[in-house]
């Protein structure tokens, strides 16, 4: 998470621009900074010209947002779903414009021109024409395109996959710069994108430029979280705050593991915690400095404090057997009481399979802590969001003005009229109320359930689990709890593209493989050094190194 | 040798081209659309094999990468990970072919010593079955027997036996895979020995038996020398295919023993091609392979040329 460092050569992306042939490889962009042209601070750069942000207050969140440090900010929590809808855009927001729009989408590809694509048409004033793709394939059918130069006038390009995609590339060539539209107080023409914190813009900066729209933005985005069981460990009378520390954790391995009842203490939680021990996400800069995560004493101490969970029979068999897809069913099943995840794990849907398994089931995180017990916890936050979304070059500053204002419709707040339609569908069509909450049919189903239009713009994410408010209250609260341990990494929302040669040494292959053998205890760390070591020398880690210094530390700062 | 000699002297002289193609003019037709399937789906890809040569970038297409000539080659020889990948390959290949290679065979000959039909049936469902799992099926079931936390070992754990550790050991890994191909495919691959088996003609059993010829050499006169061709067949092209072991099976088990011991050709592709991003060097370790294997193929069907036996095609 984080900064996706983005490998790419310039170069290609140049020639199929221009149809030029460029030499050597360039940094293609970076949002925060940009191939810079006078050598500006990119960072004064880039917040000349994000958008104002406005908040919303016509609909107020049961749990209102907590501000942290900077950019940090907890989602708002809303119990049940609000019963006053209030519409926040008048009228209608399109001219009629005619528009295609690519998304991806996990789940099934709902009929083309539904109902409910009519319904929204009708809302919109656009005849927009929406072409989901399956989001498991995604990053196959869109190079097609980007090739062949025929984008969509629409399309989510989503952030995770910058590496395969060259987003860097492809902005200011074949999508369209939004920044005379919505930079500074120019946003505030569309009231419902204003609201989007202005952190979240960054995900779709490039080059100081504005390009992409975020969708499900949030202030409080993290690598992961470690979870536990807590109906179980309540039942002992563990509770979250007594885990200040690691040696607190692996005690909790002896107390809690039953090898013999099929119960194991833990699943595999090393990327959820070595930040814990004071390693850096990715970078770090010391003194000026420069320096990779491989290259911290942090990162080893995290890898043999794993090290020794897994050998000390603390650690399910079946995760140190590399089977990560059931880690699910064995928390669920109460045969791990431990285990890491995203924020997204924690759930309606979780709560649900997780009572199916066992009526008390309950999710509960355990606070950021310093491995030390002493320091003062710190976790990197990631960037604000991946779902973005840009506009085609080919469109008219109209045709541009017309999508914006659509996008503004899609990003109207949760609970509101607009929402509710984006989201819903048509009341009585579509969905239903039952008890509070929008129940969809039949209907809604097929065509609403499979989301489309949020993957173009959507508002801030919001924490609402109707029928599960307790699930609400835990992350929110947990949220709320955490949010001084939040702080940016260096190169925080910079958007970096890389050459090949570095982006393959980025990505560390042979180190992240011993790195997994070390922390299942199959290897020794001196084993993890060597592999560092050799990563280092033959593996590109240091050009890697001397590439980020030159091209994006020198150039552009840290970003903070 | 002089069987095949007569053989050809046999042969009608050949007819033009023209001839020939009016005559099979129908049997051409009706394997045209697999022809085309063949080329579609494994000719034209060849082309793909250029970004071997290039530093390739999807996003500029094959035509607009930068050529690199034989670098990603030299990256290729010069990488130890390869090499171990290399190794890993080959003695897994080796295992296979010694422990995997007899089974259908000696299955194809108990099945049909059995005269029921119906157990036969029966047997040959069952053994046929695990062919159409999933690896990622086959390797769970194996991983709630045997695994750590498996019915074995809980078994084990309950009675204070001490566990076992079959899943994740590197030193037998390659018996653990090698018994999950015998339990996953060796009933599918009695299907061609059962085939060749039926072909054998039963006067001959009938007439060895009449001079007193007994089982064991019933077996050794008559069925195995009537399966040779078809087990020389199956030897060549499984020579051929010694550098791929499998893909999924290693990609599922990789994390579980460690990529020292499970990393194999395909999945070092994988790694280090596809999922980094490296398509260039993934490319150039899949022709690397391609070029051994079709050489691989190539020797084992001369051999097979060199015993008198047909091999891949008839000399």
């Amino acid at each position: 998470m984080g900064i996706e460092l983005n490998r790419r050569n310039f170069l290609s992306a140049a020639v199929s621009a221009a149809g030029l042939v460029a030499m050597g490889p360039l940094l293609s962009a970076c949002g925060g900074g940009g191939p810079s042209r006078a050598g500006v601070n990119s960072e004064s750069a880039l917040k000349a010209v994000l958008p104002t942000y406005v908040p919303n207050t016509s609909i107020k969140p049961d749990i209102p947002s907590i501000a942290g440090g900077p950019d940090v900010l907890t989602d708002p929590g809303f119990l049940g779903y609000p019963t006053n809808r209030v519409a926040t855009v008048s009228g209608v927001p399109g001219k009629g414009g005619k528009y295609s729009a690519v998304t991806p989408l996990w789940g099934t590809i709902p009929p083309a021109d539904n109902s409910f694509y009519q319904a929204m048409n009708k809302a919109l004033g656009v005849e927009l024409e929406m072409k989901p793709a399956d989001g498991n394939n995604y990053n196959t059918i869109i190079p097609t395109m980007t090739a062949a130069k025929k984008l969509p006038d629409w399309i989510n390009l989503p952030g995770w996959w910058n590496p395969q995609f060259n987003t860097g590339g492809l902005v200011g060539n074949q999508l369209a710069d939004l920044t005379p539209y919505l930079s500074g107080d120019n946003v505030k023409k569309y009231p419902n994108l204003a609201a989007i914190p202005t952190a979240a813009w960054r995900a779709g900066a490039w080059g100081d430029k504005l390009y992409g729209i975020p969708s499900f933005s949030t202030g409080f985005k993290v690598a992961g979280v470690v979870f536990y069981r807590r109906d179980v460990l309540e039942a002992k009378g563990i509770t979250a705050d007594q885990v200040k520390s690691a040696d607190d954790l692996m005690k909790l391995g002896k107390e809690l593991t039953d090898a013999k009842a099929g119960v194991w203490a833990f699943d595999d939680v090393y990327r959820y915690i070595y930040t814990s021990f004071g390693a850096p996400l990715k970078w770090k800069v010391d003194n000026g400095k420069l320096i990779h995560v491989f290259e911290t004493s942090e990162f080893l101490d995290a890898a043999d404090w794993h090290r020794k969970l897994a050998l000390a029979g603390y650690v399910h068999p079946d995760a140190l057997a590399g089977d990560n897809a059931g880690s699910n069913t064995r928390f669920y099943a109460g045969k791990t009481l431990i285990g890491g995840g995203g924020q997204g794990a924690w759930n309606l849907a979780d709560l649900q399979s997780g009572q199916a398994a066992n009526p008390n089931y309950r999710r509960g995180a355990f606070n950021f802590f310093a491995a030390d017990g002493k320091s003062t916890p710190r976790v990197d936050m990631g960037q604000s969001t991946d779902i973005v979304s840009y506009l085609n070059i080919n469109l008219k500053p109209e045709q541009i003005e017309e999508c914006l204002a659509v996008a503004n419709y899609l990003a109207a707040p949760f609970g509101s009229a607009e929402y509710t339609m984006v989201n819903f569908g048509v009341e009585g069509t579509h969905f239903t109320m039952k008890d509070g909450v929008p129940t969809p049919t039949e209907a809604g189903m097929k065509e609403v359930q499979a989301k489309t239009y949020p993957f173009l713009a959507a508002p801030p994410s919001v924490v609402n689990n109707p029928t599960g408010d307790i699930v609400t209250k835990d992350l929110t609260a947990w949220q709320a709890a955490n949010l001084k341990a939040l702080a940016k990494p260096v190169f925080w929302g910079m958007n970096v593209s890389m050459p090949q040669a570095q982006a393959t040494a980025e990505a560390a292959q042979p180190v992240e493989d011993t790195l997994k053998d070390v922390i299942h205890g199959k290897k020794s760390i001196q084993d993890l050094k060597d592999a560092v070591a050799n990563w280092k020398s033959s593996g590109g880690g240091d050009r890697l190194i001397q590439w980020m210094n030159d091209n994006v530390l020198q150039k552009f700062g840290t970003g903070q | 040798m002089t069987s095949i000699r007569a053989d050809r002297a046999g042969r009608p002289a050949r007819l033009s081209w023209r001839i020939r193609l009016r005559r099979d003019r129908s049997l051409i037709l009706m394997t045209l659309p697999a022809v085309v399937l063949l080329l579609v789906f494994n000719y034209v890809p060849l082309f793909g094999l250029a970004t071997a040569f290039q530093e390739y970038d999807p996003l500029a297409g094959v035509w607009q990468s930068t050529w690199a000539g034989l670098y990603q080659f030299e990256r290729l020889l010069s990488d130890s990970l390869f090499w171990g990948a290399l190794k890993n390959t080959l003695w897994l290949s080796f295992v296979q072919l010694i422990l995997f290679f007899p089974v259908p065979i000696a299955l194809a000959l108990l099945l049909n010593t059995v005269l029921s039909e119906r157990i036969r049936n029966f047997i040959q469902s069952v053994v046929y079955l695990p062919h159409f799992f999933s690896w990622v099926l086959a390797v769970t079931i194996f991983q709630q027997m045997l695994g750590g936390a498996g019915a074995l070992n809980q078994f084990l754990r309950g009675n204070d036996i001490g566990t076992w550790d079959i899943m994740t050991n590197p030193d037998t890994f390659a018996l653990l895979v090698t018994s999950q191909v015998i339990w996953k495919e060796a009933g599918w691959g009695i299907i061609v020995f059962l085939a060749a088996l039926a072909a054998i003609n039963t006067d001959l059993y009938e007439a060895a038996a009449a001079d007193g010829a007994g089982r064991w050499r019933r077996l050794w006169h008559i069925t195995l020398p009537g399966l040779r061709s078809v087990i020389v067949l199956m030897l060549v092209l499984r020579l051929g295919n010694a550098l791929s072991v499998g893909f999924e099976q290693f990609l599922i088990q990789r994390n579980a023993v460690g990529h020292d011991t499970a990393e194999v050709l395909d999945t070092f592709s994988f790694y280090y091609g596809i999922a980094t991003g490296d398509y260039s060097y993934g490319a150039a370790a899949g022709l690397f392979k391609s070029v051994i294997s079709l050489l691989l193929i190539w020797g084992a069907n001369k051999l097979a040329h060199a015993f008198g036996e047909d091999g891949l095609y008839r000399k």
